[in-house]
């Protein structure tokens, strides 16, 4: 058997932190002369500074006067270094574990224990002395050192290259990865295939088994499942509250705003809804914001616990996922600008066909004066008005609110005007004419879950006569000469569209010379003050009371009427359509 | 080493040459200081950085829950092969955001 050769070093250090660096640096210069490769070197320079701090670190003020002694010696197979100090010194702990992540001390050991191959640690009285031992990579030939120096230096520098190649090509997969993406983002992609290729490809380059992406729910209250990986069981997963920081990881780290990694050590609460999905070694979660706001979750898992993923694959995880958040925001606003551009258009149809279906003129109806008005508001609603001339001169009145806004609410005025303007045999009969109305009409309206609410009005100049029907509707309101007050009148059927076959009772109210009377919409009466009131009918009535009394004319009159509302809302913009007939007996 | 402000909210401190039990206290305590009240992140360049023990560690542990309670974080920039070990070994790259060259 041959003899082993081994040379050894005796150094002394003071037995204080900047004397302890420079000892350290000496050793690692003695053992680079020793053909350790550049890997060992760093090993051993960290756990020889970490072993000599610990003995300065435990050092009274006694022991602080006498030196360290670093013994180091090198054979062919292995590494020795024994560290002597004069402390106190301290126990070694039974298991040599990583503290807390947010402890600042209590690494050392750890080091220590994972940068050597063995530690022994013997306290005697009066002096202590760890025991480190590394075995050397390859049996490097003492007697051929210049050959054994080349030989590890060429093993360096594979490794070194190798290291490069392995950064680039993934710097350079995700960077292509993220060139593809952007060039198909112009592509209309739809923007669930996108992240799940995008999350597929992550996967494969970060080396994970699995993976969940969630994103922030419309109201902000919750995380829904976008993707889950393998496998496209998304429902598996429910959605999970953003109230409870501890019901789930994925919570967590969206409050904390940092990463949270789970494994043997920390493993998945008992009650984390990823525990069903994600039967994994070890994860790692990462909440991605933009401008501040929480748009997501992504979470990677790996089957087997023995491999963390590095920090070039958590960077990976945060590019992929930080690009990706910055798309689903931009998506997000695209649907957003996009919905917003087709409700003015559909408002602006909705207006177009509103004002279409009112009277182009007011045709004459003598004794009567009738002037009117449909204000819409800046949501165009379902108010219209309709005057139609009947027979022997006589006048229908008709004044509608279609539950709703917008298209469907315009539509149905129309139709409901058409069906009405159809049926002119019964004009003098409105209960008549609304409850055939509401048959015609039922059937759609029913349908769509809709409703209309309408007063009709026959306005008969020889008898000098109103007769009119309600289905749902606001009240005829009524002004006699010679009374202070105005009154509400006739009772009221349900609106059309409720009940397939129901009827309408219909009133008689005379109109004498100088009376006053009102048609409205539902906008007129819930008009607002500054304190949130709504009118009411009673003051509605009182206004009627104050119109009738000083204007003369109907058209005076409606601008009469419509200041006083203006004046009771502070000239607020409309909350509601104002719809309003106004009728003014006038010999 | 050099402590700079890159924006209202941003301190970047760079010329990190070692981090070590010999001047690790001190360091943590001049970048302390140096941070000014509006700071939430702070970058530590530590592409100049040789070596770093683990009281080095706790340095950078002790800034990192500084920032974190101004709603911030620190982020490690270009940090070497043997200090991304390091940093690995203790996990710490869980804690940290990394950002390489």
């Amino acid at each position: 058997m041959r003899r082993e050769f081994r040379t050894s070093l005796r150094l002394e250090s003071a037995c204080e932190f900047p004397a302890v660096r420079a000892a350290t640096l000496t050793v690692r210069e003695w053992l680079a002369e020793k053909n350790l490769p550049e890997a060992d070197l760093g090993g051993w320079e960290l756990a020889l500074v970490e072993a000599v701090n610990n003995a300065v670190k435990y050092a009274d003020d006694k022991a602080r006067q006498l030196p360290v002694t670093i013994d180091v010696s090198c054979g062919e197979c292995d590494v020795e270094v024994r560290i002597t100090d004069h402390t106190a010194g301290f126990d070694w702990p039974d298991e040599v574990d990583l503290p807390d992540m947010d402890s600042e001390s209590g690494r050392g050991l750890f080091l220590i224990k994972s940068l050597t191959d063995h530690v022994s640690y013997l306290r005697h009285p009066g002096e202590n002395v760890m025991v480190l031992r590394r075995a050397r990579p390859a049996a490097a030939s003492e007697i051929l050192p210049n050959v054994s120096h080349l030989q590890n230096r060429l093993a360096e520098a594979e490794t070194a290259l190798t290291d490069m190649t392995a950064e680039l090509a993934s710097s350079y997969e995700s960077l292509v990865a993220l060139f593809r993406y952007s060039s198909e983002l112009g592509a209309h992609t739809d923007l669930k295939d996108f992240s799940q290729r995008l999350l597929k490809d992550l996967m494969q380059i970060a080396e994970a088994d699995c993976a969940v992406l969630r994103l922030v729910s419309r109201d902000g209250k919750k995380l829904e499942t976008l993707l889950l990986l393998p496998g496209e069981e998304k429902n598996l997963l429910p959605p999970v509250a953003l109230t409870d920081a501890f019901a789930s990881v994925e919570v967590g780290a969206a409050h904390n705003r940092q990463d949270i990694w789970f494994g043997p050590e920390e493993p998945l609460g008992k009650t984390d809804p990823l525990r069903e999905v994600m039967p994994v070694g070890l994860g790692i979660c990462h909440a991605f914001h933009v401008a501040n706001q929480l748009v997501g979750t992504a979470t990677l898992g790996r089957r087997l616990a023995d491999r963390p993923f590095t920090a070039a694959q958590v960077n990976l995880l945060h590019t992929f996922v930080d690009f990706l958040a910055i798309q689903i925001v931009n998506a997000r606003l695209l649907d957003e600008r996009t919905a917003a551009r087709v409700t003015r258009r559909e408002l602006q149809i909705a207006a177009d066909i509103q004002r279409s279906l009112l009277p182009a003129k007011i045709p004459a109806c003598l004794p009567f004066e009738i002037s009117a008005v449909c204000q819409s508001a800046l949501q165009v609603g379902g108010d219209f008005y309709d005057l139609i001339p009947a027979s022997e001169g006589a006048l229908l009145l008709v004044i509608a609110d279609v539950m709703g806004k917008g298209v469907p609410a315009a539509l149905f005025a129309a139709v409901l005007r058409s069906t009405i303007r159809s049926m002119p045999q019964l004009f003098d009969q409105p209960g008549e004419l609304l409850a055939a109305a509401n048959r015609t009409l039922f059937p759609d309206l029913s349908r769509v879950d809709m409703f209309v609410t309408a007063q009709i009005a026959y306005l008969d100049p020889h008898r000098q006569k109103i007769i009119s029907a309600s289905a749902g509707h606001c009240p005829l309101l009524v002004w006699q000469p010679g009374t202070t007050d105005a009154t509400a009148l006739g009772e009221s059927g349900f609106p059309l569209g409720i009940e397939p076959l129901t009827r309408y009772t219909q009133t008689e109210t005379v109109l004498p010379a100088n009376a006053a009377a009102l048609l409205y919409t539902d906008g007129l009466s819930e008009t607002r003050n500054a304190a949130g009131e709504m009118l009411s009918e009673k003051n509605l009535l009182r206004f009627l009371a104050q119109t009738a009394a000083q204007t003369g004319e109907a058209q005076a009159g409606k601008n009469f009427l419509l200041e006083r509302l203006a004046d009771y809302s502070g000239h607020a913009p409309l909350a509601d359509d104002q719809t309003l007939i106004l009728i003014r007996h006038r010999l | 080493m050099n402590i700079q402000n890159k924006d209202s909210q941003t301190t970047v401190v760079t010329g990190l040459l070692e981090l070590v039990a010999a001047n690790a206290a001190q360091v943590r305590d001049e970048i302390r200081a140096a941070l000014p009240a509006a700071t939430v992140n702070l970058d530590l360049d530590l592409s100049a950085l040789t070596f770093l023990d683990s009281s080095g560690l706790g340095t950078l542990i002790s800034l990192h829950k500084t920032l974190r309670s101004r709603n911030g974080t620190v982020r490690l920039l270009k940090p070497a092969a043997n200090v991304l070990q390091i940093l690995e070994l203790t996990r710490l790259h869980r804690v940290f955001e990394i950002v390489n060259g």
